[in-house]
């Protein structure tokens, strides 16, 4: 359907803002399909670890990951329904609130972080761990949502249009770094990149950002060895492939010997402590061996849809920040998506980005459905004739 | 009119154009391109690469589990086992596994220490090394060993403790023909000998049975796959080896080695002349083949002694190697004067000599080229003698003046054919050969090069090589063109593998004799065979003639080489003397070389092949033509006199029955009736020896012990012996008074019932056979 957004803003008597009784189907479906998938992928490539338990944590229970897995889809399907009724005026109120509670977590980490892998991201309420970061995601959606719909026509100037989403930025990333959290960061400033150019600001700042990214990539690399390593790493696995290059040369093993069809669900024999992380971040590895090109073809299909069907939930709404919400968590869905698998392709250096809806983890998974809960509710405030 | 939800926000509006013109973008990098490319990228690893993938994930999830196939049996020619194979156990702790089902520590290092007769503390600590899941315990463990730790794995459902399959190497003859049979090390794989050689039919192609598993090397849980290729065991092998032959002269060489305190090992080869197949191979010393790395008392003595540990290590392992190097295949020596043989048989050949050639010997002869003149073992010289005297002589002068008859030229030529050397196209260069022999660490010749040989101003090489000087072979070289100079002039290709068969009983391979060339006519090889039977056959003038065995034809050649270079270097004196026969003379079937090397003097017997190697060849050849079924012809001499049953005659009929058998009589005892013998019915022994028949009382039976008779001559031997209620028979055709006892069938200090009879042989002592040659 076409509309006239100019018409809109001026709160035409002719089309109202109203709720509507259902959320998007399609997308809903897509959610549950990936979710499904994502769960028993977990199981199949986790009940090695579990079993031969090297970290002595399963106690040889071959269910245990999966169990866990299984309780948070249920329980992120729960969450899923409740932000799904919730209405987008909600998300709007809370949005910097919540960016302040994010904030202060982000500054507990680096002090009472669980430390894990020589970096401190998770922040540990007994056997409960979250990782901030996965909520400074969302808050940066829905605060950078909130400030374009209040700035409005000023997002072209700099005061207004950058200087505001610089500063959370910086604040962010500054605590991720403490962390430090590489991933994570890279993910935030593309996200918040992604969120100002959906927002109107200028194409000129795109330019001089990109600029200064070079830039820091440059001083990065040459001023961290754990970066410049990652890097030769990256390009030439195979020349340590058992130290620096151990990781992603199992996970090539394990895509490669996938082949056109796969070893076939739960007959992957990369999982069997071959590959490291192989029910965490390097799910889609197993996922390739079992069920081939043909699966994980089919799988990347279905994120495609669930993305594009994002999109096209935004493109939908009537109101401005519904519009950006959606489509900034959509985008985030999508880079998730696209960087957890470049990464375990290596097509990009090796670093740990989960993949939503897969990769085991209560608290990001539950935090990823609430997400598209909040998608759902968007769908909801589609302008609708009187 | 709808209810306004409470959140909604009054400002609210939509997305502008801008923002919708931007989404789409995002929309099309995020949700098409960003996929195109990942798709691409899969594309390329799973479709494009995925057999290089799969290659390098295969090789680290498969283990190949040891299936070990049977190793084949080794055999001798008669089917006599020499190596067998038995399936053992390697008992190796998980201790991972230990720790993940909580089972006992203390239990199960208890239980194997007292299984396995280990260190329990040792046990402990191991089972205590929780990151692996492989630690070794024991290797190589028997049968009933293995069956006792199941049980113990059973009766406590104990999943720590592991076995797998091995296969361990027994020899039942001990170091009988080690060298020839070799052994393998720990992992099965032959090292020496025939197990060396014949490894890859041996080992048999190993059972694949590959087993998919995780980075631990244990099991998979569920999706295990399992590819069980079946592997075939081992072929087993025949050898040409006769065990008993072999034991014959290991028993002769020992005694040599010990009688004429040779320092520097002893070897000795015998091939059927026909055929090439090679029925002993020994060199001494052996080692056990079941304890390969052990050496003597002595060498731990030196070990003890050295002073810093790799000193220790220095003499352990030269002590090693020198246990296990086959003197007769992988030492070359100059074989000095056994070598005439080659010399005669191409100058026969040729034609340059007939039997009917006469040589001067003047004790020496001037050779061009050569600034002193070449001197032949007896100084006086042997003065005018045809070519079989020569021979029998083994003259040096007269062997210088045939090889330069056959000339440089042709002399290499023969050379190369027999085996001996092989031409590369330089001339200059040091030529070497082998015989080709299946067995491992073969050495080659060395040969002066052609120029150098083959010289117009300088014929000295010539004239040195004439009697088996300045050049160096192999006995294996040596004894194989030798076969060929009697056995029809067919040169063979030695061998010592038969068959081989399948474990199903097929025949895998089956050795075809391997005729390398004609080098001699027939009937020049049956001249040579003639000549070289007077070598041993003639009493009075053969240099060979303490190789000669009453009632069998034999000829043969003795040899005393120096060690030239050894002199040329440390001014030492010293010899490998030597002795090549072959037998029957007149139909020659196998022939035997034995060589010693660095007899002593403080043996007292005088350092040359005809005094040391051809006694020893003789009394070889003693027990290995009757074992191979030769029946000797003797004389009325040799062949004794056969003791009449004289019990419950009377004393005048057994002294009528004596008489005809050309024995004597003592009684003892009064009475008429015989009531004993000694020694009794039916034994053979020398005529003239003195029957003891007891009237009225019974024989005794305290045993006696055997006298050392070596040095005395029958008569003398004959006497000492009856006096102990002993019996003597001599067993050669040496008659002189020179003839002294050199070999006795028991050994001096050995008990023995009155009655027994003791074979001897004879050596001659005659100045004129005391020579180096």
């Amino acid at each position: 359907m076409r509309y006239d957004s100019a018409r809109l803003a001026g709160s035409s008597p002719a089309v109202t803002l109203r709720r509507r009784a259902e959320f998007d189907g399609d997308f809903f479906l897509l959610v549950l399909l990936l979710l499904g998938i994502g769960v028993l992928m977990v199981f199949s490539a986790s009940f090695p670890r579990a079993y031969y338990d090297p970290s002595g944590v399963t106690g040889g229970r071959a269910w245990y990951y999966f169990v866990r897995q299984l309780i948070y889809a249920l329980l992120g399907l729960g969450l899923l329904l409740l932000c799904a009724r919730l209405p987008m005026g909600f998300y709007r109120r809370w949005a910097f609130p919540f960016l302040g509670l994010t904030l202060v977590l982000l500054a507990l980490v680096p002090l009472i972080g669980v430390k894990a892998n020589g970096s401190r991201r998770w922040l540990g309420v007994g056997s409960l761990t979250v990782q901030p970061s996965e909520l400074a995601k969302l808050a940066v959606i829905l605060c950078f949502s909130a400030m374009i719909c209040r700035y409005r026509e000023q997002m072209r100037s700099f005061r207004r249009g950058i200087l505001p989403f610089l500063g959370i930025l910086a604040a962010i990333v500054g605590l991720l770094v403490l962390e430090p959290h590489f991933s994570a960061s890279v993910i935030i400033l593309a996200l918040g990149g992604c969120m100002l150019f959906l927002g109107g600001a200028g194409l000129g700042w795109f330019a001089a950002a990109l600029g200064g990214l070079g830039g820091g990539l440059f001083v990065l690399l040459t001023f961290f060895p754990y970066a410049s390593s990652r890097i030769n790493t990256w390009r030439d696995p195979f020349s340590s492939p058992s130290s620096e290059g151990y990781q992603i040369v199992q996970s090539l093993y394990a895509i490669g010997s996938g082949g056109l069809t796969g070893l076939g669900l739960g007959a992957g024999r990369q999982k069997y402590l071959y590959l490291p992380e192989e029910h965490n971040d390097f799910i889609f590895s197993v996922v390739c061996e079992e069920l081939g090109f043909l699966g994980a073809a089919l799988i990347l299909l279905l994120f495609a849809l669930l993305i594009l069907r994002g999109y096209r939930i935004a493109l939908g709404c009537e109101d401005r920040f519904a519009f950006l919400v959606c489509a900034g968590i959509t985008t985030l869905l999508a880079l998730q998506v696209f960087l957890n698998v470049a990464v375990v392709t290596n097509l990009l250096p090796c670093t740990g980005i989960s993949l939503p809806f897969f990769s085991y983890g209560g608290t990001a998974l539950l935090i990823q459905m609430g997400e598209m809960g909040i998608v759902l509710s968007a769908s909801r405030e589609r302008k609708e004739r009187e | 009119m709808r209810k306004q939800h409470k959140f909604s926000v009054p400002e609210a509006s939509g997305p502008n154009r801008q923002m919708l013109r931007r989404t789409l973008l995002l929309m099309a990098v995020c949700g098409a391109a960003a996929f195109a490319l990942l798709l691409a990228r899969l594309y390329k690893l799973q479709i494009l690469d995925h057999e290089l993938y799969e290659q390098k994930a295969l090789e680290q999830q498969l283990r190949q589990a040891p299936t070990a196939p049977a190793r084949g049996d080794i055999c001798d020619c008669r089917g006599r086992p020499l190596a067998l194979s038995a399936s053992v156990d390697n008992v190796y702790l998980s201790p991972a596994e230990i720790r993940q089902y909580g089972e006992d520590r203390e239990l199960i290092a208890r239980e194997l220490s007292r299984i396995l007769e280990l260190d329990y503390e040792d046990l402990l600590e191991k089972t205590g090394q929780t990151g692996s899941w492989y630690v070794t315990v024991a290797r190589k463990v028997e049968r009933e060993t293995a069956d006792e730790i199941r049980a113990f794995k059973n009766a406590y459902g104990i999943r720590g403790v592991r076995l797998e399959p091995d296969s361990k190497r027994y020899y039942p003859n001990g170091s009988l023909a080690c060298h020839l049979i070799g052994f393998v090390g720990m992992d099965n794989t032959g090292l020496e000998g025939v197990e060396a050689q014949y490894d890859s039919a041996l080992r048999g192609s190993p059972g694949k049975s590959l087993r998919s598993t995780n980075a631990y090397g244990t099991e998979l849980l569920f999706e295990s796959f399992e590819d069980y290729v079946p592997g075939e065991d081992g072929c087993s092998a025949t050898l040409t080896i006769d065990a008993a032959v072999q034991y014959m002269i290991e028993k002769h060489l020992r005694q040599a080695l010990a009688d004429y305190d040779i320092q520097n090992g002893a070897g000795a080869i015998c091939m059927d002349v026909n055929t090439g197949a090679i029925l002993a191979m020994v060199s001494l010393d052996g080692y056990d083949l079941n304890a390969f790395l052990d050496v003597s008392d002595e060498v731990r003595a030196r070990m003890a002694a050295a002073e810093t540990e790799e000193e220790a290590q220095e003499i352990l392992d030269a002590a090693r190697a020198r246990q296990w190097r086959n003197k007769a295949l992988s030492d070359t020596y100059e074989p000095g004067s056994t070598f005439k043989i080659i010399t005669l048989a191409m100058a026969l050949e040729e034609g340059v000599v007939d039997e009917h050639s006469s040589f001067y010997c003047g004790g020496s002869v001037s050779v061009k080229g050569r600034t002193s003149p070449i001197r032949c073992w007896k100084s006086g010289g042997h003065g005018s003698q045809d070519l079989t005297q020569a021979v029998q002589h083994s003259c040096n002068a007269a062997f210088v003046n045939i090889g330069l008859r056959v000339g440089p030229k042709r002399f290499y030529d023969y050379c190369e054919a027999f085996g001996l050397l092989k031409r590369t196209g330089d001339p200059d260069e040091n030529l070497s050969a082998r015989t080709g022999i299946d067995l491992a660490g073969e050495s080659g010749s060395i040969w002066w090069s052609e120029n150098v040989f083959c010289s117009e101003r300088n014929q000295s090489q010539l004239a040195a090589a004439s009697f088996g000087q300045t050049f160096t072979v192999t006995p294996l070289q040596l004894i194989t063109a030798v076969s060929c100079c009697v056995n029809g002039g067919r040169l063979m290709q030695p061998y010592v593998v038969q068959s081989l068969r399948a474990p199903d009983g097929t025949l895998r391979y089956e050795h075809e004799p391997v005729v390398v060339r004609q080098v001699l006519r027939p009937e020049t090889s049956a001249r040579v065979r003639r000549i070289l039977e007077q070598v041993v056959g003639d009493p009075k003038e053969g240099t060979g003639r303490n190789a000669a065995v009453a009632g069998y034809r034999i000829g043969g050649k003795t040899g005393t080489s120096e060690k030239v270079s050894l002199e040329a270097r440390t001014g030492q004196k010293e010899y490998i003397v030597s002795f090549i026969g072959f037998a029957p003379a007149d139909d020659p079937q196998i022939a035997l070389l034995v060589f010693l090397d660095t007899p002593s003097d403080r043996s007292g017997i005088y350092i040359s092949g005809g005094q040391m190697a051809a006694p020893v060849v003789g009394n070889m050849l003693a027990d290995i033509l009757p074992y191979l079924g030769y029946e000797p012809e003797l004389s009325e001499e040799e062949r004794g006199s056969a003791v009449p049953k004289l019990e419950g005659k009377e004393l005048t009929e057994a002294a009528a029955l004596l008489q005809k058998e050309g024995l004597r009589l003592r009684t003892v005892g009064e009475g008429e009736i015989i009531r004993a013998q000694l020694p009794p019915a039916g034994r053979r022994v020398d005529k003239d020896s003195q029957v003891i028949v007891y009237l009225g009382t019974e024989a005794p039976t305290a045993p006696q012990t055997v006298p050392d008779l070596s040095g005395l001559n029958p008569e003398q031997a004959r006497e000492l012996l009856e006096s102990r209620g002993l019996f003597l028979h001599t067993r050669s055709p040496l008659a002189d008074a020179e003839s002294k006892i050199g070999y006795q069938s028991v050994k001096a200090g050995t008990l023995l019932s009155p009655g027994a009879v003791i074979t001897v042989t004879l050596i001659s002592t005659d100045d004129s056979i005391l020579g180096r040659y």
